[in-house]
């Protein structure tokens, strides 16, 4: 048998889903004119995709094509590679640019995107991921659930003054949350003295209260049944690193993903920053959780909810709400 | 009702970028014609265009467009737009500079902007090509705002952020002396404080060529006889683009911010030849009514208009009609007006005519001259008994005319006075 020089060789030779057609010198030509504004790598990634297939070149070809269509001086918020930027609010992308985007991933992936799939796409997570399952032929994921305070107050069976989450979005892939620290948290009058520093035992509760906004809002459970709050609790955790003093004004960028899931026991990894900088790492920590019927569920009482800060400016007032100086 | 003063320019055009190149040009009767690139294949029966200088948008891409020095429009502003958008932005720029307005003064409930292109052939027909060659879903998100005829209001009024009334006309090459007159007639009625008139179009071959079928383009390969109205050998249109934009303020406004005027613009009148759809009636009855209409609206005798900016495009037929017109109006022996068409020197902007012009008389009005009608070896004897200067005149006229006519037999007249 003579060797098709278009089918792929050595390595990456193995059938993917995505590979549609063989890709010709035409295709080629093509290819590099619609992606004439994009990085050299993003135009290498496209071609290894289109060659082969293989769904590993997705992600390079996705943030290529979204820093083409991102203001400049807003690029180098892409290189930062975190997965929790929001087109929207970070990246100023627009409904009209998200169509220039999607238009053009379309024609450089060779695939289709419904308008209505569209909509869920709110991080650049989200669109590497959904990309991802499109072209794996995998069911696509549920979109990243954005919840404010009350929302947040509205679920957790941990309350203010000890909640600390100003807001949170949570996918089937992880979870991320801001809490600024405020200065005004109770504990911060003797710790320490004249020197209020946040301490890492709460650094790790804040983790450790992400990974229960997961449990109760990202995993799947099965049928007729939802994780119940009252069955939450910490039990162990590994590998925990300070590495960053956190004082009143900072903001603490948290992060969890899950590691392994298996009832009644979830384990995660989690970090922390402040800005770019790390200040906290946990390398595995672990939940125990159990499940009730749905139906028996009873809905928590709500605190009276102060209204809600809509951005990281001015957050804290549910602390300052309900701390000991209110 | 409240007087009505042009108190801003932008030129974007054929014989100049900005106002001091157009009024050289206007005074020395400079041209802007060429052997326009594109048309220089042996397949293109037509050879001359006068277009734009400075700028290169014969891309289907926006991003690959450039201006000249001093013009940065951001890709989210350019993605929408054609290219007369993009000549139209430059010269609001110049507009609102000239004008003296601020940010807020340009944004607000009671300024208005009403404009008029043909929309962009070019990109129309790119988006409708690679509708049926790529697939329906691979157009451009933008390809229709960029491209039908509202493309020029649709960007103008987004990226100025103009909150007051807004509209576009299509009345073809009557089109933005219709804007002009109903931005008077917005003022006037007191509905709006400040218009901007905006006339456009993209002047490149698919906005040029579908003309020559219809045998209105010239077909003369020297660039100093193609254009010229009211000659016996004129033998069509020479095409342009670009745009000019107009600032319109009331009396009362212009006392508030104490800004200079160039003129009053007076009134307008318009009527319709109910004949033809492309060609004017023989005798040019819908114009005569419109000018006619224009000097009662104003109550200005017909003895007292100085200068006459005729539509006269170098058709045959055309130049007939309103020379008739004109005669039926200023009955000879007349020795006054002095009458010219400037297409002699800018080629014919059709939808950007009416704007262009009326800037032109504006100019002509506060500078103190009246441009020529250049290219004239033999006179039509058509116009015999019409006064049409071949040379400017350094002669300042108190009272102007500014003609157009459009398909469909649309005609309007605009006066403008001296302030």
């Amino acid at each position: 048998m003579v060797p098709n020089p278009d089918q792929p060789t050595g390595p990456e030779a193995k059938p993917f889903i995505g590979l549609a057609k063989t890709f010709t010198p035409e295709d080629e030509t093509a290819l590099r004119e619609s992606l004439k504004r994009c990085s050299p790598s993003t135009f290498e990634a496209a071609v290894q995709y289109r060659r082969t297939g293989n769904p590993e070149h997705v992600p390079a070809v996705v943030i290529g094509v979204i820093e083409r269509f991102v203001e400049p001086d807003l690029r180098v918020k892409l290189k930062e590679a975190d997965d929790d930027l929001r087109l929207i609010d970070d990246l100023g992308v627009d409904s009209l640019t998200m169509m220039e985007i999607v238009v053009l991933v379309e024609d450089v992936l060779t695939m289709t995107i419904n308008n209505d799939e569209l909509r869920n796409l709110r991080t650049v997570g989200d669109v590497k991921l959904f990309i991802d399952c499109k072209i794996r032929g995998l069911p696509l994921p549920k979109p990243t659930k954005f919840l404010p305070v009350e929302q947040i107050v509205g679920v957790m069976p941990i309350q203010p003054p000890f909640l600390f989450l100003n807001e949170a979005s949570v996918s089937s892939s992880g979870a991320n949350a801001k809490y600024k620290i405020t200065g005004q948290e109770f504990f911060l009058q003797g710790h320490f003295k004249d020197n209020p520093v946040m301490p890492a035992s709460i650094m790790l509760e804040a983790l450790g209260q992400l990974g229960v906004l997961f449990l109760l809002e990202g995993i799947a459970t099965e049928q007729g049944k939802v994780v119940s709050p009252s069955t939450i609790f910490f039990t162990g955790c590994e590998g925990v690193r300070a590495h960053r003093i956190c004082r009143p004004g900072d903001i603490l960028s948290i992060s969890i993903k899950p590691k392994r899931t298996k009832m009644p026991l979830a384990t995660f990894e989690g970090s922390i920053r402040v800005g770019q900088e790390k200040a906290a790492i946990v390398e595995e920590f672990t939940l125990t959780f159990g499940l009730e019927d749905a139906a028996t569920v009873t809905p928590l009482v709500r605190l009276p909810v102060v209204p809600a800060p809509t951005s990281i400016t001015g957050l804290g007032q549910v602390a300052n709400g309900t701390g000991p100086n209110a | 009702m409240p007087k009505v003063y042009i108190t801003g320019l932008g030129f974007i055009t054929s014989i100049g970028n900005d106002r001091a190149s157009v009024t050289n040009s206007l005074r020395t009767l400079q041209h802007g014609f060429e052997h326009y690139a594109p048309f220089q294949g042996p397949e293109v029966p037509v050879k001359i265009a006068a277009p734009v200088r400075g700028f290169q948008l014969d891309s289907t891409d926006p991003e690959d467009w450039t201006f000249p020095a001093g013009y940065t429009i951001k890709r989210e502003v350019l993605r929408g737009m054609s290219p007369n958008a993009v000549y139209s932005w430059c010269a609001m720029q110049q507009a609102i500079a000239d004008a003296r307005l601020t940010d807020a003064e340009v944004s607000n409930r009671h300024t208005g902007l009403y404009a008029a292109s043909g929309g962009s052939p070019f990109l129309m027909g790119h988006m409708l090509h690679r509708m049926h060659t790529q697939g329906i879903m691979k157009c451009s998100p933008l390809g229709i705002v960029a491209s039908i005829a509202g493309t020029l209001n649709f960007n103008l009024v987004a990226h100025f952020s103009i909150k007051g009334s807004s509209c576009g006309f299509s009345s073809a090459c009557a089109s933005s002396s219709h804007a002009l007159g109903f931005a008077y007639d917005e003022l006037a009625l007191g509905r709006q404080k400040r218009m901007f008139v905006v006339g456009a179009e993209d002047g490149n071959p698919d906005a040029i060529l579908p003309f020559a079928s219809m045998r209105a383009l010239s077909l003369q390969t020297d660039p100093n006889l193609a254009s010229r109205p009211f000659d016996i050998g004129r033998d069509g249109f020479v095409g342009t683009g670009g745009a000019v934009v107009l600032v319109l303020e009331t009396e009362d406004e212009i006392a508030r911010r104490g800004v200079p005027v160039y003129c009053e613009v007076a009134g307008w009148g318009q009527a319709s030849d109910g004949h033809n759809v492309a060609i004017s009636h023989p005798d040019g009855q819908g114009l005569a009514a419109a000018i006619q209409l224009a000097l009662e609206a104003t109550a200005t005798p017909v003895e007292a208009v100085d200068y006459v900016n005729a539509h006269a495009t170098s058709t045959p037929i055309g130049d007939t009609s309103e020379a008739r017109a004109l005669k039926s109006i200023f009955r000879p022996p007349a020795t006054r007006p002095a009458i010219s068409s400037t297409k002699a020197i800018t080629g014919h902007g059709l939808s950007l005519a009416g704007a262009m012009e009326s800037g032109f008389c504006a100019l002509a009005i506060r500078d103190g001259f009246m441009p020529g009608s250049a290219n004239i070896t033999n006179l039509d004897p058509e116009c015999e008994g019409l006064n049409i200067i071949r040379s400017t005149l350094p002669a300042q006229p108190r009272v102007v005319l500014n003609n157009v006519s459009g398909f469909g037999g649309a005609n309007v007249s605009l006066v403008f006075k001296q302030a």
